[in-house]
């Protein structure tokens, strides 16, 4: 019965977003016979390096959702300090609290069952814009944004151009 | 020069990671250490609230705990019986849940008053802005099955222990009881403040110890979700050296009775002859 309840809240979800006009992304599945997978365009937010981007990833809800949080991994070729190079997403509300893996504080905000996928990439839209280099997913990444902003932004755009082309 | 830097950030760069790889691993291991223990609790205990069973049964959890006996005789003078609830962190929450339902079955009065109190304390949620669209769904699905519940004549109780040891339903329910602790608990907040330790604002507990699932509770959640509900209940605490009762509100007349253990909440039933109301409890 856990998957009916979640499974029927990600429905309701996914027909309100697609009815109603969303700011910063677009979601639908990728396989329409599973609600527990969905695919995501997240748009590079403006006036960063992102900008101009379409980020496709796919957020995986496991069947205890909404107990459980959702896992987001970037498909297109993303670079930044808090997604590891294999595309997971590091942020701190896809974790449960005491899941303290990624050195979060322990006062950010983690996941609970009020959570959407809109407030989900809200937060990874603020994550894209404004990076945090003291629980980095992608150590290099993160030095680089630091210490070496100008071949960092030349990565980004580079994923930016790659991410256009591939749409 | 150049090349001395490159080492030199390579050599750190290494350092961090190793620092950051030794923690993941410990996170690691105490993470799965978590759901080890998750796991064995489920499989010893199948139930998330039991059928109701005999206070003696209380004895077997303190084989080796004489001092604890003497406590379960004092139970046995007010009560008749107990139902069991997993010991997973939401045992306040579904054991407060089983029981309400039960008592508002019915208490028609009783019922349209809890009903009342959930829709504000929902809609006060929904002012301080938090995302109605999960939101309403919990509370549409805590409101039909309280109406299910409550309707008529009441359900029948195995209806009742059908619904709460259904995993998915019986913890959708427990997600709306948690987020009308909180409702409460941001609505009061400049009395609850006073008597929470290690979190600088009222809303930051909420997120990290009230709204999220398997977090235990105490004397403050016990307090917020009583009276953001306006049910009475009484908690029978059973600690070594003595027992305590606590009624939440402490003028009120109990509807539900509690059975608190360090750490772990299950049901208690007045026995029939026991006066459970009495004020010398």
């Amino acid at each position: 019965m856990t998957e009916e309840r979640g499974a029927l809240l990600l429905r309701k979800q996914l027909a309100e977003l697609n009815k109603s006009c969303t700011e910063g992304f677009s979601a639908g599945l990728i396989d329409d016979e599973d609600i527990y997978r969905w695919e995501v365009v997240i748009y590079g937010p403006p006036d960063t390096n992102y900008e101009g981007g379409y980020f496709k990833a796919h957020l995986i809800f496991p069947k205890e959702y909404p107990d459980r949080p959702p896992k987001l991994t970037f498909v297109s070729e993303i670079w930044h300090p808090n997604i590891d190079k294999n595309g997971d997403v590091c942020i701190s509300i896809l974790h449960e609290p005491g899941d303290d893996n990624y050195g979060y504080e322990k006062a950010a905000e983690r996941w609970l069952p009020i959570h959407t996928v809109e407030t989900i990439l809200i937060s990874v839209i603020s994550m894209l814009a404004d990076p945090n280099d003291e629980s980095p997913a992608n150590v290099d990444a993160a030095k680089e944004w630091r210490d070496f902003p100008d071949s960092f932004k030349k990565k980004v755009v580079r994923c930016v151009r790659r991410s256009q082309e591939e749409l | 020069m150049e090349g001395d830097k490159t080492l030199a950030t390579s050599a750190s760069t290494k350092a961090v990671e190793e620092e950051s790889l030794a923690a993941l691993n410990m996170d690691e291991a105490i993470l799965s250490q978590r759901r080890g223990i998750e796991e064995q609790i489920a499989s010893e205990q199948q139930y998330l609230v039991s059928s109701t069973r005999e206070l003696s049964e209380l004895e077997r959890d303190y084989q080796h705990h004489g001092e604890f006996s003497a406590r379960i005789q004092e139970l046995k003078l007010i009560y008749g019986c107990l139902r069991r609830t997993r010991a997973d962190g939401n045992c306040f929450y579904r054991a407060f849940g089983f029981s309400v339902f039960e008592a508002l079955r019915k208490n028609k009065a009783a019922y349209q008053a809890f009903r009342k109190s959930i829709t504000e304390a929902k809609e006060y949620l929904v002012i301080i802005g938090y995302p109605t669209f999960t939101l309403e769904d919990f509370y549409e699905n805590f409101i039909e099955e309280l109406d299910k519940v409550c309707d008529g004549e009441g359900c029948p109780i195995s209806q009742l222990e059908e619904l709460f040891n259904d995993k998915g339903m019986s913890n959708y329910l427990v997600v709306f009881l948690r987020l009308i602790t909180s409702s409460q608990l941001q609505k009061e907040q400049d009395f609850f403040i006073n008597f929470i330790d290690g979190y600088s604002t009222v809303k930051e507990f909420c997120s990290q110890e009230i709204e999220p699932m398997d977090k235990e509770s105490d004397h403050v959640q016990m307090n917020a979700l009583t009276s953001a509900t306006g049910v009475c209940m009484r908690v029978f605490c059973m600690e070594r050296g003595q027992y305590s009762t606590v009624t939440f509100p402490s003028d009120g007349k109990p509807i539900i009775h509690l059975l608190y253990r360090p750490g772990h909440f299950d049901i208690l039933y007045p026995s029939a002859d026991a006066t459970a109301d009495s004020p010398t409890l």
